[in-house]
This record gives C-alpha cells, structure tokens and sequence, in this order.
C-alpha cells in the first residue's frame, strides 16, 4: 500500500473537488485521484450555466424548479433527490461566487440568468458560454487552496473489497509506471460519464464510464442505464457540443425548408423544449428528408454579432474551427448526439451506494434527479450540490471508523491479470472494437429504439467483448503508458453497454430517452414508473427493478 | 481576437493523405529520433484526429495527451513546426494540400517526459505561487451572492479564459533565459486576482509580482499574445499588472521607473528624452558611468542636446490625453481594457464591414466598487 486515507476521491471534475473540499473542511484527510489533471476535467466543456432559482431574472423559487426537473425526468426522478437538489441549489451557488466563480452579471451587478429548456424562469446561472470552465478553475483554486493531495494522472482501475467494505484503490500510474494501492476508509466515484460508448458524443475521450464500471464490478446495482440523453445541438462528425445557452438566448432551429418545425412537436415551448423531445424531433425531420446532409440548422443570426460576441463567443469559435461556420452569417448544421447519462450508480441521497464505503456523485451517480431526461443546467448543479453531500457523509463515515487495510493477495492478483495483459502480443488492438461499439450503440441504441434492434445489439456487444479478451497493448512500457489505459477503459465501456441493453430491452414503454415509438409508443405509468436496476454477477448482467419516490407530484401528461 | 480561424472544408466524406514528423523521445534510454508516418484521414481531422490514428493503427507507443477534444480542456498543447498550439484547435487540410510535412514536437520550456508529453509540474508550482485564489478580506459568508457590475467582471474577462495548456510558457523567450521568470500563464493567473474586485489582497499581490522574476522581466516579445489559443493574451495581463502596480505606488523596479519615465516625458513635452531616460530609470550611478555612450550617441546626432528643452508643436494634445486618463480613472488594468473592447470591437465591425457601435463604457462613468 502506497498511502492511505480517510477519504480518496476519484475523479476531480465539479463533483469530485466539490466532494473533497467538502471532506477536508470537515476535518478528513482527503485525497484526489484522477487519470487527467483536475482541470482537463470534461466538467469544463460545460457551456451554458447551472440552475437555482435565484430569482435574479424574475420570479422563481425552489419549488417551481423541482416541478420542473420532475416533469422534465418524466416522472422518473426520485422527487426527494430532486427536493434537496432544488433547496440547497441557491446556497451552493452563492458559495461558488464567494469563491470568486467568474459569473455573467445582470445590469444591477447580481449573477445573471438565462431561459433554458423546459424551465418555467429564467433560471441558469451562467458565466458567458464557459461556465463549466469556470467552475472547474474556481473549484480547483479552492483545492490549492486548501493543498488537497492529488494523485494526478493516476488510472484506478480496480477497487479494494476486504471484508465487504471498500478500503481502496489499485490504480495504474502513468508518468511512473506500475500499479499504486492507496488505503481509503471511503472511496467516493466521481468519474464522469460514458459518453465514449457512441460514435457522435458531447464527451470527452476520458469519459468512459470507469466509476460506474469499478462499482458495477464489485457488485454495486447500475440504475436506470438506458436513459442516455441525446443533445440536440452537437457539431457532424465528432459531436462537438454547441450549448443550449443559444437557444436559450433566442436562436432558432430550421428544417431544410426553413421552417421552425418545433411549432409541429412542442408549439408552446418551440426551442426552449426539453432536450429529449427536441433530439426526437430533430431526428425525425433528418429521417424524413427535411433535414440538410444529415443536420437541422441552428439559427443565430437574428440575435445580432454583439450578443454573440458577448454571451456566445466560445460557441461561435468552435463552429468556426470545427465547421468552417460563423454563426454570425451562417447557420450552424446540428443534430442531436450522446451527451449525458441520467443512469449510473445507484446511490441514497447523500451518495451512498450498496457498498459499505463507497460513495458516488455526479454524472456517474444516479440519485436519481434527472429520471428519464435531465435538464440543461441541471448537471452542474448536482455536482456541486450532491458532490457536497457525499464528500460531507463520506468525511463523517471515515472520522467514525478505523482501520484500512489492502489485503496483499488483491495487490498480486491484479499484478497477474496486468501482466497477463501486458505479456499479449498475439491478438487484436482495440481500436476496431472500440469504434465498432460506438458505431452500432449509435445505429442500434440511439435516439430510438426497436426491440429487434436492441437485441441485435446485445449479440454484437456479446461478441465485442469476446474479442476483447485478446486484446493487444502495442506499449509494454513503464513511462506514460496510455495505450494500457485505453485499453482498460474499453473493458469499462463494454460492461456498461451490456448492462444498458438488459435494462433497455426490459423498459417495454416509452419515457423520456428511451423512445420506443414502433412497438411502446406511449409511457406506461402502471407498470414502469420504476428505475431498473442493474447488477454483475459472475460477469453476467442481472435486472432488478427499484421504485421511484414521489413526495408531491403525481404523473402527468408530459407536452412543452 | 488574438487567434487566426482556419477555414476548413465542411465535413464531408472525403479524404486527405497526411504526413507529419514526430520527434519520439524514449524517457528510459534517453534516445531521441524524428520519425515520419503517413496516414490517411477524412478531411476534417485535426492534428490530433491524426495523432490518434497513429497511435491506433501504426504505433501504439506514441505518447501524448488528450481529452476534450473541444480547446477546453487544456490537454494537447504541443508545438507544430516549432510553434506552440492545441492539436484539437489544428485543422489539417490545407496543410496536406500544400504538400508539407510539418515536425511535430514537445512544448518548449518545460522537460519532456515521453514524445510529446512534458512535466508539467514546473508550470503548476509557478502557478501556485501567485496564491491562486480569491482573497476576499473576511472569513463571514454573505447571505448571497456580492454585487460586482459586468464592468468590473469585464477586467478579468480575459484571464478568466486561460485554460492552462501551457502553450505561451512553451514559446516564452525570457523564460527560456531565466526559467526562474513567474511567466505568462501564471502572470495572467495574477492578473485574474488582482483585478477581480472581490480581492482584497491586490496591493500585497503586486508587491509580490513586482520582485524578480515578476512582471518586469517579461522582454515583450508577444510571443504569448501570438501563441494563445484562447484569446488571453498574456502579455496584455502582464501590462495590466505593471500599470496597476504604478497606479498603486508600487514603481521600484527599473521596468516601473522606465515606465513612469516615458509617460512624464510624454507629458511634459510631447516627446522622448532620451538623455533623462536613462538616470531616470537605473539611477544617476548608473547613468554616469554611460556618460561615454551618451556622448557617442551625442556625435553621431542620435540624441539632441538637452537644453534648451524641445518641446512638441502640438504637446496640448498629449497633455490632454494625460490629464482625460487620470480624470476619468482610467490609468490602471480598467484603461487597457476599455482599450482592447473598442478596439476588438472596431477590429470586428471593419471585419463584418458594418457601422462601429457605441462603446460599452460611457467616458467619465467610475465603475461602482464591490459590495457585500
């Protein structure tokens, strides 16, 4: 064992820094272990703001914002989750300005705020179109602040179960080389998400799902796995994200008629729908010839070059460089592309998992807030918010208990299942099997989905992960050896795209970003208003079902 | 706007032929060696599009870091034909149809730790050093949030872009000379504090950037402003700094006293004094024992004499000029600020060949002070 703690957080985006300053101003020793620099965190590529109802730009209040996020999960969020989200977000916004987050202001100097999707106020509170950026710098400074350790760079790969609880962490570490135990009374997850497993996605290449996959792995259930929501506006052909903020700020969504044909899915809420029923409506436009190479375009033209040099500088610069468009003149050719995963670890509301000393928060956590289709905005906010939670809980659960210990058989097995790896040189390199996963998730789980399909899916995925095992590592070396690194990560994703086939198959209805329309048109309250839960056993995939919490909102009709 | 857009064919399903030369650098043996790979790419690709099929399908030991893929996250700084710049940001269309090979290589001024993987702790412990954090005077939180206007925001609008890739520390000439200099990124990253209103540590912050080392040493050469892949401009955060450290008093160094100098002159009579200059600046100790070189300078007419004072025709102009900066407050970071939004807005309108509108910031306007 390399070095031991009360709490290790892994993961150092909005929720794993917001966690560990938690921790550590709650008197825990706490350490940050992440594969990349906290700062190249994909927390940062988000755009358009965070949620709370300040009231800074009209009327709001807590409530109207859980409404909102209920409706918008259609149905599927635990409303108790949603509750705690929507109280505490005001408080832990205003926490981050004191900090010195780097906010947008409204004329009288207050944190200003934008309309977003499917929300009854303007209530996103952003900094320009950078305010994930901004967050990540401001969360990071405060770690500097408070000298947090880092292992930066180090890839955790396995977790330490002695004695049925976790106790650590065996990751491999890429500027030394060789696999590094470190000791932790609690081990938090704050990974990010899996967007890695389609072809056009929002993500980063680190987001490949690792903290719901370590959990997964040592048997704790995936919740709701099939809700991956689709952005409506990503760039062809890699799915560079354009945000919501555009929209937000007035921008249009045309048809290759030039029409706005949301007046034909959502004609009150037009653009300013929810995410999930946009990227429907997109996608069927493009299926139905109306769409241009492929694309829809996003209109921003009448909203005038100094508002969008203010507000949406960042959006135009990347579809300048990765389109050849300038939003001023031109249109931006979008279409919906993987983006967020509402699913995750099944965690309480203070980031508990079924593991007795694991915690998770974030996008690999599922609490569940966002149900079946989360709101723009709504993912900052539960960084900050339920990071704060289990870095609190886990910090408390670490100061009440003692001992850590890595038993030294988990250290040499891993040793021999590297090795085992490492020593490979006859066999296949991942990359085919990588991008044939996020090429067929894309073709046979996407936007919508068929029964036939889904199944289909399942055998390829069965087949891919065949393959796998005789994957080849072309780098046997110590220094920097991220050709190890992504291959482990594929190991991650095709667990995880096995467990979203079980649990889509399963959900034999229509809600939120599982669209069924071809065989389960419609939602089916009676029967599915439930999280499916998915757990490991022996390497296989097993589905279990999890009831939602309702506190005050009984299911509704759900139209924008 | 700081940063050039390549134009590149909308994506499409066509393909390029690329070629790049790498420098491979092997950490264990120490051998360095420029290798060429051909690869075929679709049009859109960028240089790290082009890096990952190499590493995919040709050799998978190739070393270099990436995430975001979207100039957000700092990842992918490495230097292309000895240039620093994000591979995400590099599209490489018209650098296949032109036919040359570009040599890829390591940033600058920070050691390599395998190919194009550098250490980047040198980088962060400067970072650290400027105490990177708000220092708001006071441990009590305010029930909300502090009211700061978008004026006073926009001062540090800029630095808060900086995505810490490192590419303006990979081109910096005097930190390649003195790898002691604080340098650009952590510079702005001081900048970002001293002008953020909520600080109230900007006096002491200064102090400590005015020591060796600090903003002074900076030789001007813009190499960062030019390298920036995202618009912060180093070099204008470090004038940021020297003038709010002059507007605060705090003219020690030689680089403040040189400063101060040319805008007295300036002031006084519409030109440079070249003679004064240099007691001005380093002392009368070290102004005499150039007393030969003035001389020299003096006979071959490169100086005019001293006396009687020459004054420019039109000095009211510049007097004018001096005594509307000091009125109006503008003689700190706030100045230059106001500057780069007119003239980014003039640079755009001239662009788009469209009427200049009205500045943001009316004259005359002091922008409120934070409260809370």
């Amino acid at each position: 064992m390399e070095a031991k703690h009360d709490v290790l957080v892994v993961g150092a985006g909005c929720a794993g820094m917001r966690a560990a300053i938690e921790a550590h101003d709650a008197g825990a020793d706490v350490a940050l272990l992440s594969k990349i620099h906290p700062v190249r965190s994909h927390s940062g590529a988000a755009e358009g703001g965070i949620n709370a109802a300040l009231g800074n730009a009209s009327e709001d209040s807590p409530e109207i914002h859980a409404y909102d996020t209920v409706k918008g999960s259609d149905y599927l969020g635990d409303q108790d989750a949603i509750e705690i989200l929507c109280d505490e977000a005001p408080g832990d916004v205003y926490e981050l300005e004191h900090w010195g987050a780097v906010f947008s202001r409204t004329e009288d100097g207050r944190i200003a705020q934008r309309p977003f999707g499917a929300a009854g106020a303007p209530r996103t509170a952003y900094a320009a179109d950078i305010t994930g950026h901004v967050l990540v710098h401001v969360l990071y400074e405060q770690v500097m602040k408070r000298d947090i350790p880092t292992y930066e760079e180090f890839f955790a790969w396995k977790l330490v179960m002695n004695d049925d609880r976790c106790q650590g962490v065996i990751a491999w570490d890429l500027l030394n080389g060789g696999l590094k135990s470190i000791g932790a009374k609690t081990v938090l997850l704050a990974t990010g998400g899996a967007g890695r497993l389609y072809v056009g996605t929002t993500n980063a290449y680190a987001c490949t799902g690792d903290g719901m996959s370590l959990a997964y792995r040592v048997g704790v259930p995936l919740k709701d796995m099939e809700m991956m929501q689709f952005h409506p506006t990503t760039l062809a052909p890699t799915g560079v994200l354009i945000t919501e903020g555009c929209r937000g700020e007035g921008a249009y969504l045309l048809n290759s008629e030039g029409d706005r044909f949301l007046k034909n899915y959502a004609p009150n809420a037009m653009e300013l729908a929810s995410r999930d029923v946009i990227s429907r409506a997109e996608q069927t436009e493009i299926d139905e010839g109306r769409g241009v190479d492929g694309n829809v375009l996003l209109d921003l033209r009448h909203l005038g070059a100094d508002k969008i040099l203010e507000r949406l500088h960042g959006t135009r610069e990347l579809s300048m460089v990765f389109a050849g468009v300038d939003p001023i003149y031109e249109p931006i050719p979008v279409r919906p592309g993987s983006h967020y995963h509402m699913g995750g670890v099944d965690t309480d509301v203070w980031g508990q998992t079924s593991v007795e000393g694991l915690y998770a928060a974030g996008e690999c956590a599922c609490v569940s807030v966002h149900g079946a289709n989360r709101l723009g905005g709504n993912a900052l906010m539960e960084t900050i918010t339920y990071g704060k939670r289990a870095g609190a809980h886990a910090a408390d659960w670490a100061l009440s208990h003692t001992t850590v210990e890595v038993p030294p058989s988990t250290e040499t097995d891993a040793e021999r299942e590297l090795k085992e790896l490492l020593d490979r040189t006859d066999g296949e390199r991942p990359w085919k099997i990588r991008d044939e996963l996020a090429q067929t998730m894309h073709e046979n789980f996407g936007v919508f989905r068929r029964e036939e399909q889904m199944e289909k899916q399942g055998e390829i995925v069965a087949g891919l992960r065949k393959r796998y095992e005789r994957v080849v590592v072309d780098d046997k070396g110590e220094v920097f050896n991220n050709d190890l690194t992504q291959a482990l990560e594929l190991g991650f994703l095709l667990d995880l795209a096995d467990a979203m086939i079980v649990a889509g198959i399963a959900r034999k209805e229509s809600r939120g970003a599982h669209a069924r329309p071809y065989d389960y048109p419609d939602r089916d309250d009676e029967n599915y208003m439930k999280h499916t839960l998915v757990t490991q056993t022996d390497g296989q995939a097993g589905l279990d079902w999890k009831a939602v919490t309702v506190t005050k909102w009984e299911p509704q009709e759900r139209t924008y | 706007m700081s940063s050039v857009h390549q134009r590149a064919p909308a994506p499409g399903s066509i393909t390029m032929e690329v070629s790049l030369k790498i420098w491979r650098y092997d950490a264990e043996t120490g051998e360095k060696e420029l290798k060429r790979y051909d690869v075929e790419a679709p049009d859109w690709a960028t240089l790290l599009d082009i890096l990952d099929i190499i590493k995919d399908r040709q050799d998978g030991t190739l070393a270099y870091r990436k995430s975001c893929r979207m100039m957000i996250c700092g990842s992918c700084g490495m230097r292309m034909d000895g240039g620093a710049v994000l591979a995400c940001k590099t599209r490489m269309w018209e650098i296949s149809q032109s036919g040359h090979v570009p040599v890829i290589s390591p940033m600058g001024n920070l050691p390599v730790i395998k190919d194009l993987v550098v250490d980047m702790n040198p980088f962060w412990g400067k970072v650290r050093s400027v105490k990177p954090w708000l220092e708001p005077g006071y441990d009590e939180v305010a029930e909300k949030e502090r009211i700061v206007s978008q004026q006073q925001m926009n001062v540090i609008h800029k630095e808060a872009l900086c995505i810490m890739c490192g590419c303006c520390v990979s081109e910096c000439n005097s930190m390649e000379s003195d790898p002691e200099f604080l340098g650009p990124a952590a510079l702005a990253k001081g900048m970002r504090f001293v002008g953020d209103a909520r600080d109230q540590t900007a006096v002491e912050r200064l102090n400590v950037l005015n020591e060796e080392h600090g903003i002074w040493d900076c030789t001007r050469c813009y190499f960062c402003n030019e390298r920036c892949p995202k618009g912060v401009d180093p070099r204008d955060a470090i004038a940021k700094l020297g003038a709010e450290s002059i507007k605060n008093g705090i003219d020690h160094d030689m680089g403040a006293k040189h400063a101060k100098w040319f805008v007295h002159s300036a002031k006084t009579t519409g030109w440079l004094r070249e003679m004064e200059l240099v007691p001005k600046t380093q002392g009368i100790v070290s102004a005499i024992k150039q007393t030969r070189f003035a001389l020299d300078l003096a006979r071959h007419g490169k100086i005019p004499p001293p006396f009687p004072p020459h004054v420019a025709d039109r000095v009211n102009e510049s007097r004018a000029l001096y005594n509307l900066v000091k009125e109006q407050g503008r003689d700190g970071a706030l100045g230059i600020v106001q500057g780069e939004h007119a003239l980014g807005r003039i640079e755009f309108a001239e662009e788009a060949g469209t009427k200049v509108t009205a500045p943001e910031v009316q004259p005359g306007v002091e922008p409120p002070h934070a409260e809370g």
